[in-house]
């Protein structure tokens, strides 16, 4: 679940072949999802 | 957001700030009596708040 | 220590405070200013673990503005040391800095009050806005980041004295500005009290005004990591511990 499509807003794999497209609804815009890793971040 | 600290001289102004922003621009206090009442002195500390604009609001539908 | 000083208060607060210091040199005075400010270390937010946020800024903006609220400090913290807090809050809400939950229930906001982000719960969207962090706070000095200094506006000058050296002209009826502290019969007078116009303590005067050698009115004002009181302590232990650790590196 890294994408997400900006139109139907459903989860989106994106596939190597396939370019860049919604498989459900065929839009072309996707948005990143942000990780779910937990980022650490050092105070400057 | 309303910065933490003076960026001059580090004073903490954040927390006056909701009171500085209900009595000034919703109720017609007087920004330099309020200022005085909170205890915020120093210019450096003063332009802080009265030149503050929050923007959350204005890019919150921005995602 | 060998010496006692004089120290007489002027105003005298958990946050600001001011104070004569009598008998010591300009450069000690001012070693006392820097110490505070440098050489005092405070406990303040260092790392920011990020669980979850959705708010409208960056994870890094957020945890500067974490860092810079100043936290209590207990007196038994080494440099070095951390204490965990945590904050959770989620939309339609604003996060403040009193919503952080400390792990150490000594090391806890100074101030409740500060808005760290405003979250929303956005139309249309399916959550609200969310903050998840945890955070480790560090005792550092001063000198490393600003945040670690526990003093804001520190500073000092000299006492002064007023002398009556004559009557003024008739036309000079301009005020005279002083701000700061004078001596007048052994008391002390902080120049608010007369507006700091000399020339309404003293009408129709002329007057001089004189530096008291070697006696300092301090004005320190804390950014509420440690009373005034501490921090002025904790600095002139930091410049006892100095000066014996140059007397051990000088000798053989």
């Amino acid at each position: 679940m890294s994408y997400k499509c900006s139109r139907c807003k459903r989860d989106v794999e994106l596939d190597e072949y396939g370019g860049v497209r919604c498989p459900y609804c065929g839009h072309r815009v996707l948005l990143k999802e942000r990780s779910r890793d937990i980022k650490e971040i050092d105070v400057h | 957001m309303v910065p933490v600290r003076c960026f001059t001289c580090g004073k903490v102004v954040g927390e006056h700030w909701e009171e500085f922003k209900t009595r000034t621009r919703e109720g017609d206090d007087d920004p330099e009596q309020v200022l005085d009442e909170l205890g915020v002195e120093r210019h450096c500390c003063r332009r802080m708040l009265v030149s503050h604009k929050d923007l959350v609001d204005v890019v919150a539908p921005y995602q | 220590m060998s010496e006692d000083y004089e120290v007489e208060f002027i105003d005298r607060d958990e946050r600001d405070a001011r104070f004569v210091v009598r008998d010591i040199t300009p450069a000690f005075a001012n070693g006392i200013r820097r110490a505070i400010v440098s050489d005092v270390p405070t406990l303040s937010i260092d790392t920011v673990r990020v669980i979850e946020n959705s708010s409208v800024m960056f994870d890094e903006q957020i945890s500067l503005r974490l860092g810079l609220v100043p936290l209590t400090t207990p007196d038994d913290y080494d440099v070095g040391e951390t204490a965990t807090l945590a904050l959770d809050v989620e939309g339609p809400d604003t996060a403040y800095s009193g919503d952080l939950v400390s792990a150490d229930d000594r090391v806890e906001p100074a101030d409740d009050n500060i808005p760290i982000i405003d979250l929303k719960y956005p139309e249309g969207a399916d959550s609200p806005q969310r903050l998840e962090i945890e955070a480790e706070a560090v005792m550092d000095h001063g000198k490393s980041h600003a945040k670690h200094q526990g003093g804001v506006a520190v500073g000092y000058r000299h006492l002064q004295r007023i002398e009556v050296v004559g009557d003024a002209a008739d036309w000079e009826d301009e005020p005279n500005i002083l701000r700061g502290v004078i001596e007048d019969d052994g008391e002390l007078v902080p120049t608010e009290s007369f507006d700091h116009d000399l020339s309404k303590r003293y009408p129709g005067k002329e007057v001089e005004v004189h530096d008291v050698p070697n006696a300092f009115v301090f004005s320190i004002e804390s950014d509420g990591s440690l009373p005034v009181s501490d921090l002025v302590l904790n600095a002139v232990d930091s410049l006892a511990d100095r000066a014996d650790e140059l007397e051990q590196a000088v000798q053989l």
